[in-house]
C-alpha cells in the first residue's frame, strides 16, 4: 500500500496550524461566493489568486482548494432556496431541490445536497488515492470520437423521459443546441448565426441563459400563483439531519451510481459537466416511478449533487496529472501551479510528492471541515426563506442582474437573461420542459466540435464511433439508452409471451 | 472670485515647478485583458505580470486579470476597442490581431488600439510522438507524405497561428494533414500524447511538460536560429539542442509576437506610464525565469520600432493566409 | 396581500392563443437561423459537415416541431386561460420594475439602481413601511458594493453616483 504511506506524508504535511487556518478561511470564503450569484468557484479562486503568490505552493493550493469546496456546497444552497443554480452543475440540483423548498423541506433538501456532496467528493478522493497514476493513461485514451459519445450519451440519457408533449421537448432541446451554436464555430473559425451584432460574438452564455430561464422566470410565476416563496418555518433541528442521514443507507444504489459517472466524467478532461445530468437522469431512469422526479424527490437531489462532486473533486486530477482542467475552477488553478513554481504534467506525481499528497489529504480534510461549516449555516439559509417575498424579490432581480453582468462584464448579458426570464415565464405556463433546453446549451457546442474533430480525423467516416472498444462501448449504450423504451417493450413482450406459453 | 483662482494657479505653478510634472498613475484596479481563455499561454503571461508587478511594488494600484476568450479571442478585441480613452485596461495581444480581421471579418485593426511594447516573442516546434519512430523532419514528412488518411496534424483554433503554419508546411513539403482544431493547445498536447493525432505545431510552453516525460519528440523550431536557452529540460537534451526547422531542410519561419496593447485615444503620459512600467517588468526576476521556463524570446520593443514591426508582421500574415485560403470571402 | 376574492377572475388571454403566437415565433426563429446556417453552408463536405450543417437541420426539425405545435394548438379545443386579469397584474408588477431596473443600471449605475428598485418594490408592492424599505435597500446596495467593488475587484456598471465619489 504505498499509496497509504504516501498519504500519511500528506497528512503530516498538512498538520499544522497555519495550514488548517487557511483550510477554514478557503472553505467559509468558498461557501460565501457560491451563494453570491456571478461569483461561484473560479471567480472566487481567481480573485484570490494574487494573495497566494507569496504562500508556499502546499499552502496555497490548500487554502484555493478548500475555496473550490466551499464554493461547491455553496452552490447548492441558491439552487436550492431561489432555483437559481449558480454553477452549471447545479442545474439538475435544482429539478427537486427547489420543489423541496417550496414544500417547506428546505432545511431537508439541503441536508440531503451537502451530505451528498460529501460523499460524492469522498469517493472520488479514495479513488483518486488509489488510482492517481493509473487514471492518467485512461484519460489518455479519450480522443474526439470517445467524447462525442460521452455526450452522446448524456443526451440519450435524457430523451424519452418527459411527460410533456413530444413536439415541446424537441423544440426545447433544438432551441437550445442552435443557440449554443451562435457566435464563432471553433472547427471552422467562421461566425454564424450573430447576424453582424458583435455582442452576438460571445455566443449565448449559459449561465446568463440559467439565470434568465430559472431565476427571473421562477419570480414572475411565483409572484402570478401569489406563492410568495413560502417558507414554512424550515427549522433545522439536528432531527432533520438525522432523518435524512438515517435514510441514506436505501438509496445506496443512487449514490453509488452517481459517484460513479462523477469520477469518471470527472477525469475525462471537459467531462464535469455532463456529471449531474447524466446523475439524475440516469436515477430517474432507474426509478420505479420516473413520472415523480421534478416534484421534490429526495433521489432527485442526492443523484445529480453526488455526481456533480464525484466529477469536481476527480476533475482535480488531469489537472495535475495533465495539465489539463476538467472544470473552469480546475483551469485557474492551472495557473496558480505555474505561478507557484510547479509545473502540472506527468511528472509531477514524481517530483513534488509533498505537493500532490499534501493536495489530496487535504481534500479529505476539507471535505470532512466543509461538510461540519456547511451543515451549520443551514439554519440561517432556511431562515432566508422567512423574510417577506417583497424584500427577497427585488434582492433576487438585483443578484440575478448582478450575475449576469459579472459573467463577461456585459450590459448585453443582462438584457438576454430578462429576455431569457420571459421565454422562461412563457415556456413554463405552456408545458415546455426547461431541462433539455440548458443541457443543450451546456453540452451542445461541445459535442458538436468533438463529432467534427472525428469526421475531420476519419475523412467522414461515422465507423469511427465503433473503431475502438472503448469508444464502441459508449456510443452503444448511448444508442441503447436512447431505444431504452422499444427495447424495454420488446423485452417485456418476449417475457410474457414466453411466460404464457409455459403456464 | 478672481483671488482665489490666482491663489489656486499660482500654487500649482509653484507645484510644477518643484516636482517635475506631475506624472499619471492608474487611480483605480487595472485589468489584464486576455483573449484566451483559463490556463491558456496568455492567461499565464498574465498571471505573471500580476505577480511580478505586485511582488515588485511596481504598481500602487492592484491589478485584476479577466478572461475574454470568447470567440476565439475576438471577443477581447472588440471589448478593447470599445473601451476608448480607457487607462485602466490594457490587452495582451498574439497575431489574432491579424489573423480574425482576415478569417471571420472581426471590425477590428490593431491600429485601433495603442501599442505599448512587445514583451516576448513565442516560438513555435514540430512535435510527434515519442512512440513513432520518426527521427527527423524529413523521416516525418515523407511518411506523411505517403499517409492515406493523411495524418492528423493538431492545434488550436481554426485559421490561427497553428493552422497557418501547417499550411505553411504543407506547402513547403507537399505533403496533406487533416487539422484538428482543438479548444487549446494543452489539449493539443494531451491528444498527442494518447496518439489521437501524429504531430503538433504547439509553442513550447504548452508541451514543455510532455517532453519532460519524454512523450513526445521535439523535431524542429520554426525560427532563423536555435532557442538560446541551453538548460537540460528533457533528459539530455535543452531547447538549444533542438535544430532549427531549415536545418532540417524545411525552410518555415514563424514566430508569434506577445504585445500589449492599449485602448485607443489614450493621453500620451498613460502610454508613457505603461512603457515605464513594462520597461521594469523585464528586468525583473519573474519575467526573466518566465521567459526561460517557457522558452520564450525576450524582447523589449517599443514607439516606432514596434510599429514598424507590427506592420510587417500584418502583411506576411495577409500574405499566408490568403494563399492558404483562409480569408474570409462572403460575411 | 388580500385574500382571493369571489369575484370572477376573467382570462386576458387563453393558453392555446399564446401557444399559437409562440409557435409562431419558434417557426420565425427557426427559418431566421436556418437562413443564415445555409448562407454559410450546410452541406456535408469530405471531411465532415460544414459549418452551417447542425444549425440547419436544428433548425428544419424545430421548424417542423413548431409545425406540428401550430397544428396541435389548432387542434385543442380547451378554453383554459393561459393567465388571468389578476394574475397579468402581478406579474407585471414585478416584471415591469425589472425592465425600468434594466434601463436604470444603464444611466445610474447597477448600485443606485438596485437601491431604487429594493427600496421601491418593498414599500410601493410590499405594502411595508418607507423607512424600513429604505434601510433595508440601503444596507443592502453597500454591502453588495463593499463586497463586488471593495473586496472582489468585480467591476459593475457605475453611473454619476459613483463618479462622484472617485470610483
Amino acid at each position: 500500500m504505498e499509496a497509504l504511506g504516501l498519504l500519511m506524508l500528506g497528512f503530516k504535511a498538512l498538520m499544522t496550524w497555519k495550514i488548517l487556518a487557511l483550510m477554514l478561511v478557503g472553505l467559509v470564503l468558498g461557501i460565501f461566493v457560491g451563494v453570491l450569484p456571478g461569483l461561484g468557484g473560479p471567480n472566487g479562486v481567481a480573485i484570490l489568486l494574487p494573495l497566494t503568490f507569496s504562500m508556499d505552493p502546499t499552502s496555497a493550493i490548500v487554502m484555493l482548494s478548500c475555496l473550490y469546496w466551499g464554493a461547491l456546497f455553496g452552490g447548492a444552497i441558491t439552487s436550492i432556496l431561489f432555483n437559481i443554480p449558480g454553477e452549471a452543475w447545479s442545474v439538475a440540483t435544482t429539478f427537486d431541490g427547489y420543489p423541496m423548498a417550496q414544500q417547506g423541506r428546505a432545511a431537508e433538501a439541503l441536508t440531503a445536497a451537502f451530505t451528498s456532496s460529501f460523499i460524492g467528493s469522498l469517493i472520488a478522493v479514495m479513488m483518486i488515492t488509489f488510482l492517481a497514476p493509473r487514471i492518467a493513461d485512461f484519460a489518455l485514451k479519450f480522443g474526439p470520437p470517445e467524447f462525442f459519445a460521452v455526450y452522446l450519451l448524456t443526451f440519450c440519457s435524457f430523451v424519452g423521459l418527459g411527460k410533456e408533449a413530444r413536439q415541446k421537448i424537441v423544440i426545447s432541446m433544438a432551441l437550445g443546441l442552435l443557440l449554443a451554436g451562435v457566435g464563432m464555430d471553433t472547427v471552422s473559425g467562421q461566425l454564424r448565426l450573430t447576424f453582424g451584432f458583435t455582442e452576438l460574438l460571445r455566443g449565448v452564455n449559459f449561465l446568463v441563459a440559467v439565470i434568465g430561464l430559472f431565476g427571473i422566470s421562477e419570480i414572475l410565476v411565483t409572484m402570478e400563483e401569489r406563492l410568495a416563496l413560502q417558507g414554512h418555518p424550515a427549522s433545522l433541528s439536528f432531527k432533520v439531519v438525522w432523518q435524512v442521514w438515517k435514510t441514506l443507507p436505501r438509496y445506496w444504489v443512487t449514490l453509488l451510481r452517481s459517484s460513479a459517472i462523477g469520477c469518471w466524467l470527472g477525469i475525462t478532461p471537459g467531462g464535469a459537466i455532463a456529471a449531474s445530468f447524466m446523475g439524475y437522469n440516469l436515477a430517474k431512469r432507474f426509478d420505479k416511478n420516473p413520472e415523480s422526479f421534478g416534484t421534490g424527490r429526495i433521489e432527485g437531489v442526492f443523484a445529480p449533487e453526488t455526481a456533480a462532486h464525484a466529477a469536481g473533486t476527480s476533475a482535480l486530477l488531469p489537472m495535475l496529472a495533465l495539465g489539463i482542467p476538467g472544470s473552469g475552477t480546475a483551469a485557474i488553478l492551472l495557473g496558480g501551479l505555474m505561478v507557484w513554481g510547479l509545473n502540472p504534467g506527468p511528472l509531477l506525481f514524481v517530483e513534488h510528492k509533498e505537493f500532490v499528497w499534501g493536495t489530496i489529504a487535504s481534500m479529505y480534510l476539507g471535505n470532512v471541515i466543509g461538510l461540519i461549516i456547511v451543515m451549520c449555516t443551514v439554519p440561517f439559509f432556511a431562515a432566508v426563506l422567512r423574510v417577506p417575498f417583497s424584500a427577497v424579490a427585488p434582492m433576487i432581480v438585483v443578484s440575478c442582474a448582478i450575475g449576469a453582468y459579472a459573467i463577461q462584464n456585459a450590459m448585453f448579458d443582462v438584457w438576454l437573461m430578462l429576455g431569457f426570464g420571459v421565454l422562461g415565464y412563457v415556456f413554463k405556463k405552456l408545458d415546455y420542459p426547461l431541462a433539455p433546453l440548458t443541457l443543450a446549451l451546456v453540452l451542445g457546442s461541445r459535442a458538436e466540435d468533438a463529432f467534427r474533430l472525428s469526421m475531420i480525423g476519419a475523412g467522414g467516416d461515422l465507423r469511427v464511433f465503433w473503431s475502438n472498444w472503448l469508444v464502441g462501448s459508449i456510443a452503444t449504450l448511448a444508442l441503447v439508452l436512447l431505444f431504452w423504451p422499444v427495447i424495454g417493450m420488446a423485452i417485456e413482450r418476449a417475457t410474457s409471451t414466453f411466460s404464457s406459453k409455459t403456464a | 472670485m478672481p483671488k482665489i483662482s490666482q491663489l489656486f494657479y499660482a500654487s500649482a505653478l509653484a507645484l510644477c515647478a518643484a516636482t517635475p510634472a506631475l506624472a499619471w498613475e492608474p487611480t483605480k484596479p487595472v485589468e489584464i485583458v486576455v483573449a484566451a481563455g483559463a490556463g491558456g499561454a496568455s492567461d499565464q503571461m498574465a498571471r505573471m505580470i500580476q505577480a511580478a508587478i505586485q511582488k515588485n511594488n511596481l504598481m500602487k494600484q492592484p491589478m485584476v486579470v479577466s478572461l475574454k476568450g470568447g470567440a476565439s479571442g475576438a471577443e477581447a478585441l472588440i471589448y478593447m476597442k470599445s473601451g476608448e480613452a480607457d487607462a485602466h485596461k490594457f490587452v495582451i495581444a498574439y497575431s489574432l490581431i491579424y489573423t480574425l480581421p482576415l478569417s471571420a471579418k472581426i471590425p477590428f485593426n490593431w491600429r485601433d488600439l495603442t501599442p505599448v511594447a512587445i514583451l516576448a516573442f513565442d516560438q513555435f516546434i514540430l512535435w510527434t510522438n515519442a512512440k513513432d519512430p520518426y527521427k527527423s523532419v524529413k523521416e516525418f514528412t515523407d511518411a506523411a507524405k505517403a499517409a492515406t488518411p493523411p495524418f492528423k496534424m493538431g492545434g488550436t483554433g481554426s485559421k490561427r497561428e497553428d493552422h497557418i503554419l501547417t499550411a505553411f508546411i504543407e506547402k513547403r513539403t507537399g505533403a496533406k494533414f487533416a487539422y484538428l482544431p482543438y479548444k487549446s493547445g494543452g489539449e493539443a498536447a494531451t491528444q498527442l500524447v494518447g496518439g489521437h493525432t501524429a504531430a503538433n505545431v504547439n509553442n513550447p510552453s504548452e508541451n514543455v511538460e510532455e517532453w519532460r516525460a519524454g512523450q513526445v519528440r521535439a523535431q524542429c523550431v520554426f525560427d532563423a536560429e536555435r532557442i538560446s536557452y541551453k538548460v537540460k529540460v528533457s533528459g539530455d537534451l535543452s531547447w538549444n539542442d533542438v535544430p532549427t526547422c531549415k536545418e532540417q531542410g524545411l525552410d518555415v519561419q514563424y514566430t508569434m509576437l506577445r504585445g500589449m496593447f492599449l485602448p485607443g485615444k489614450v493621453a500620451p503620459d498613460v502610454t508613457t506610464f505603461y512603457v515605464d512600467l513594462f520597461k521594469k517588468l523585464v528586468q525583473t526576476t519573474e519575467y526573466k525565469d518566465y521567459m526561460e521556463k517557457q522558452a520564450l524570446k525576450p524582447v523589449f520593443m517599443t514607439g516606432k520600432d514596434m510599429t514598424d514591426f507590427l506592420q510587417k508582421d500584418e502583411e506576411l500574415h495577409k500574405q499566408l493566409m490568403t494563399e492558404a485560403g483562409f480569408v474570409a470571402t462572403t460575411n | 396581500m388580500t385574500e382571493v376574492t369571489s369575484s370572477p377572475d376573467r382570462p386576458v388571454v387563453r393558453s392555446r392563443s399564446v401557444d399559437i403566437v409562440v409557435s409562431l415565433l419558434l417557426l420565425a426563429l427557426a427559418i431566421l437561423l436556418g437562413w443564415d446556417a445555409h448562407r454559410i453552408g450546410a452541406s456535408w463536405a469530405d471531411d465532415g459537415p460544414q459549418a452551417g450543417y447542425f444549425p440547419f437541420y436544428l433548425s428544419i426539425i424545430m421548424g417542423g416541431a413548431s409545425l406540428y405545435g401550430l397544428a396541435v394548438a389548432f387542434l385543442d379545443k380547451s378554453r383554459g386561460a393561459f393567465v388571468t386579469r389578476e394574475q397579468l397584474v402581478r406579474v407585471m408588477q414585478v416584471f415591469v420594475p425589472t425592465l425600468v431596473y434594466c434601463f436604470a443600471t444603464q444611466f445610474l449605475g447597477l448600485y443606485v439602481a438596485s437601491f431604487l428598485l429594493v427600496s421601491g418594490f418593498m414599500w410601493w408592492i410590499g405594502n411595508i413601511l418607507i423607512w424600513k424599505s429604505i434601510l433595508v435597500a440601503f444596507t443592502f446596495t453597500v454591502v453588495m458594493f463593499l463586497t463586488f467593488e471593495i473586496a472582489f475587484n468585480v467591476i459593475m456598471p457605475k453611473g454619476p453616483l459613483e463618479a462622484a465619489f472617485g470610483f
